[in-house]
């Protein structure tokens, strides 16, 4: 319109027309990368939340303690010193762990010796609680604190100084090595928490006490604190065994056994449905169809009611059973095989093989594509299902599956807002899912809109 | 029927029978039990029950929570599909280019489909605490506010500058002219920065969160707080599969179409409205149906949640059934009523899609 009022001016010339192209594009990757913000960011500023002492402190930081190399350096040491362990520290026999801290202290005051302490603290305040523990607390000695250093700085815009102390912890004698070394630094009041050997875990009383989870933690200890924590602090009170270790491996076995199943009925009734003749075929095919559309929590409870009377219940064989075929794994394998030419099963239908032959010798090995396909979704829906773990494994928490996990975690961390192990968790249980998509990722994306497109 | 034809019968019936037994007990059966199950007053522990007719759909519509549950679903299934739709079809019109690197991320864009819904529920829940990064978010946008205001309006301002001066000049350029609208982000930018470092405009101080996203028992639109934050999550989670299935149908339409447009004078946002959306229309139907009966699935959000949310404000129609049969004495009789109702609803879902789809194709 406006183009129409307007005088015959200049033409669009061809560098006109390059430039708006190459303008265009920017504003595209623009937009795409903002996209990939919105979508990846949320995980990232969690995995965040999950390295720090406290996932829920306000204001958010990106970059605290956790993330910064100083720390890291200082937690390997303090781990090799601790327990010869730079991966996950201790306190062992034969230790001797020097360690520094330094606190602002305003003009006008004199500064005062810290006092330095090994507390005896439990593991976390849900499950790991009723476990004991070795207490570094029985074995360490704390040396004399010693004034080391003085210099003059502004901190806050207040003149003083900074005043470093040292000291050493020892481990006294032989004994058993403790998996942590808590550390408790209290300073007198006016004295602030300036720098240390290791950041602390926490600060209290507005810097005047640094407390540390543990001083000599070891780089997992204090990068991946709630990491290391979800193995060792979330235990069955019982058999003393990692519930996420057993939950995983509970996953695994879930997965694979459907994974085959699936593999093996799925590509036999996709073949029927797609290659043989038999009466009211089109009417079965109508039908599974239809069934894909109904909801597994509208008809859940006799399935409940059928794996009971089996004695499946609480077990991972009755996520087995209840998952062994599906109709959506039946449609692909159809669709799949009315993909492929005919003659070459014809051929060897006339040589005489029996269908069964034909199938396992012939067909199955042309369906590698399909197959992998199938195992890649099937896979990954087992992997994250939660409805049926919900309706089977519900009590028995030794048989969860890792969502279900989650869930019991989320109620027993919850109340105590512990969002460390909770975030940690979930992030852990999202890393096998995580490497199957980097690798397989053309199955996933084709898998969808084909499938979805021909439904 | 001759005898060959026999024998391929009854090697179809060997070939089927593991998935037909699985499909017979697990779908047919199942569906006539709880069918059964919804007029009699069954309970998980008792031993003998009674046939009750329509008792429990009636006790169902006098239940405060079953009420809520409905609604909660009705709602939720509106909202998500619509705002599922519009978002994912934009985002697939995006990506629709054939530019280097696109693959990469559309295949970044699908990683919060493929997680598992427990993991990324519990790392919403933590989004939506009182302290969380939900908030956080908010209260730094509210910060920067006047920055950003002044970023949009130099902007603005520089784009119109830029489009008028080439009209006078002759040159019939759009208001979106992508390359000038690169020159008026730069100005735009570096006026900004600059009026920032003059300290003429200034973040203001952040404020600490105030809004609770579970715990609260306001309503926004009828629909109450907490489950506008499973609609989000939902929606967030769900996008990139539709979009990927928009992106497929995309692909189909014939290049040859656009470019007529093009020479006819259509603008990039009339031939995405008279070329794009009404050959897109087998596919957003499609997905419609898909989004329709996933979200009145829902079930993983809200028994995830716990107590992080009051359950009668989260509580659908699959949590409700669940719960049910979990709780107490197990009021199996009631539970497979709602069940029933669930299941009639995909039912009246499917069907209407279908009579839709046939009108659909006739046109």
């Amino acid at each position: 319109m406006a183009a129409q009022v307007m005088k015959p001016g200049r033409k669009l010339d061809e560098r006109y027309l390059a430039r708006q192209r190459w303008a265009r594009a920017a504003w595209v990757y623009g937009a795409m990368l903002a996209l990939a913000v919105f979508f990846i960011g949320p995980f990232y500023v969690a995995y965040l939340g999950s390295l720090k002492d406290n996932p829920l402190e306000w204001p958010f930081r990106y970059s605290f303690a956790q993330t910064q190399p100083k720390n890291w350096a200082a937690a390997w040491r303090l781990g090799q010193l601790g327990a010869s362990n730079p991966w996950t520290g201790g306190f062992a026999p034969g230790a001797n762990i020097p360690f520094q801290v330094s606190y602002f202290v305003e003009d006008g005051q004199e500064p005062q010796t810290p006092v330095v302490t090994v507390p005896t603290r439990r593991a976390g305040a849900g499950l790991g609680a009723i476990f004991d523990e070795v207490q570094a607390a029985q074995y360490a000695r704390v040396s004399e604190v010693q004034e080391v250093g003085r210099r003059s700085a502004v901190v806050g815009g207040q003149p003083g100084q900074i005043v470093t102390y040292s000291f050493t912890i020892a481990y006294e004698g032989q004994g058993p090595r403790a998996p942590r070394l808590p550390l408790d630094i209290e300073a007198p009041r006016g004295q602030v928490y300036y720098s240390a050997t290791l950041d602390p875990n926490r600060l209290e009383r507005r810097g005047r006490v640094a407390s540390w989870d543990s001083a000599a933690p070891g780089l997992l200890g204090y990068a991946f604190r709630n990491y290391v924590r979800v193995f060792n602090e979330a235990r069955d009170p019982n058999t003393g065994a990692s519930f996420f270790l057993r939950w995983t491996l509970n996953t695994f076995l879930v997965c694979v056994a459907v994974v085959l199943t699936t593999l093996l009925f799925a590509s036999l009734a996709g073949y029927a449905l797609a290659r043989m003749y038999f009466p009211g075929k089109n009417y079965l095919f109508a039908f599974v169809v239809f069934t894909m559309t109904v909801p597994a929590q509208a008809i859940f409870i006799s399935n409940y009611l059928v794996l009971r009377d089996l004695g499946l219940l609480s077990s991972l064989w009755g996520m087995v059973v209840w998952s062994a075929v599906g109709a959506g794994a039946v449609f692909i394998m159809k669709q799949f095989f009315e993909s492929i030419p005919r003659e070459i099963e014809e051929a060897a239908l006339i040589d005489g093989a029996s269908p069964i032959t034909t199938f396992f010798r012939i067909i199955i090995p042309m369906a590698t594509p399909a197959l992998g396909a199938l195992t890649i979704l099937t896979f990954q829906g087992m992997w994250n299902e939660f409805f049926k773990a919900a309706v089977v494994l519900s009590g028995q928490q030794g048989n969860y599956t890792l969502p279900l996990g989650l869930s019991f975690f989320r109620n027993a961390y919850g109340v105590a807002g512990d969002w460390g192990l909770m975030l940690a968790s979930a992030f852990l249980s999202m890393i096998p899912i995580i490497i199957l998509f980097v690798v397989f990722q053309r199955y996933f994306v084709e898998g969808v809109s084909t499938s979805a497109l021909k439904g | 029927m001759l005898r060959s034809q026999r024998i391929e019968a009854l090697y179809a019936l060997l070939f089927l029978a593991p998935f037909l037994i699985h499909l017979g007990v697990f779908f047919v059966f199942a569906f006539v039990r709880t069918l059964g199950f919804s007029f009699t007053d069954k309970t998980l522990i008792g031993q003998s029950y009674q046939i009750v007719g329509f008792a429990n759909f009636i006790q169902l519509f006098q239940d405060p929570r079953f009420i809520a549950a409905l609604t909660h679903s009705i709602s939720f299934m509106l909202i998500v599909t619509t705002l599922q739709t519009f978002l994912a079809l934009s985002m697939a019109a995006i990506l629709n280019q054939r530019l280097r690197g696109i693959t990469f991320f559309r295949t970044v864009y699908y990683i919060p489909s493929v997680l598992s819904s427990a993991a990324v529920t519990v790392i919403a829940i933590w989004f939506f605490q009182k302290t969380g990064f939900l908030n956080t978010f908010i209260g730094w946008i509210g910060s920067v506010a006047p920055v950003l205001l002044t970023f949009v309006a130099i902007f603005v301002l520089a784009q119109a500058v830029q489009v008028a001066w080439e009209r006078i000049r002759g040159l019939p350029v759009a208001l979106t002219d992508p390359a000038l609208a690169t020159i008026s982000l730069a100005v735009g930018l570096a006026l900004t920065w600059l009026l920032a470092a003059l300290g003429v405009v200034v973040p203001r101080e952040a404020q600490p969160p105030e809004f609770t996203w579970l715990t609260n028992s306001d309503r926004f639109l009828g629909v109450p707080i907490p489950l506008w934050s499973i609609i989000m999550l939902n929606t967030f989670t769900t996008i990139p599969t539709l979009m990927l299935i928009f992106l497929a149908g995309l692909q189909d339409i014939p290049k040859s179409i656009y470019e007529a447009a093009a020479i006819d004078g259509a603008s990039p946002l009339q031939q995405f409205f008279s070329v794009t959306v009404p050959m897109l229309r087998p596919v957003t139907f499609l997905v419609i149906t898909l989004s329709l009966i996933g979200t009145l699935q829902m079930f993983d959000q809200v028994a995830l949640m716990g107590d992080a949310a009051p359950l009668d404000s989260i509580i659908v129609l699959a949590y409700y059934v669940y719960n049910n049969v979990f709780s107490g004495e197990g009021r199996v009789g009631l539970a497979s009523a709602a069940a029933i109702i669930l299941a009639a609803l995909t039912f009246a879902i499917v069907l209407l899609q279908r009579a839709l789809g046939i009108s659909e194709k006739a046109h």
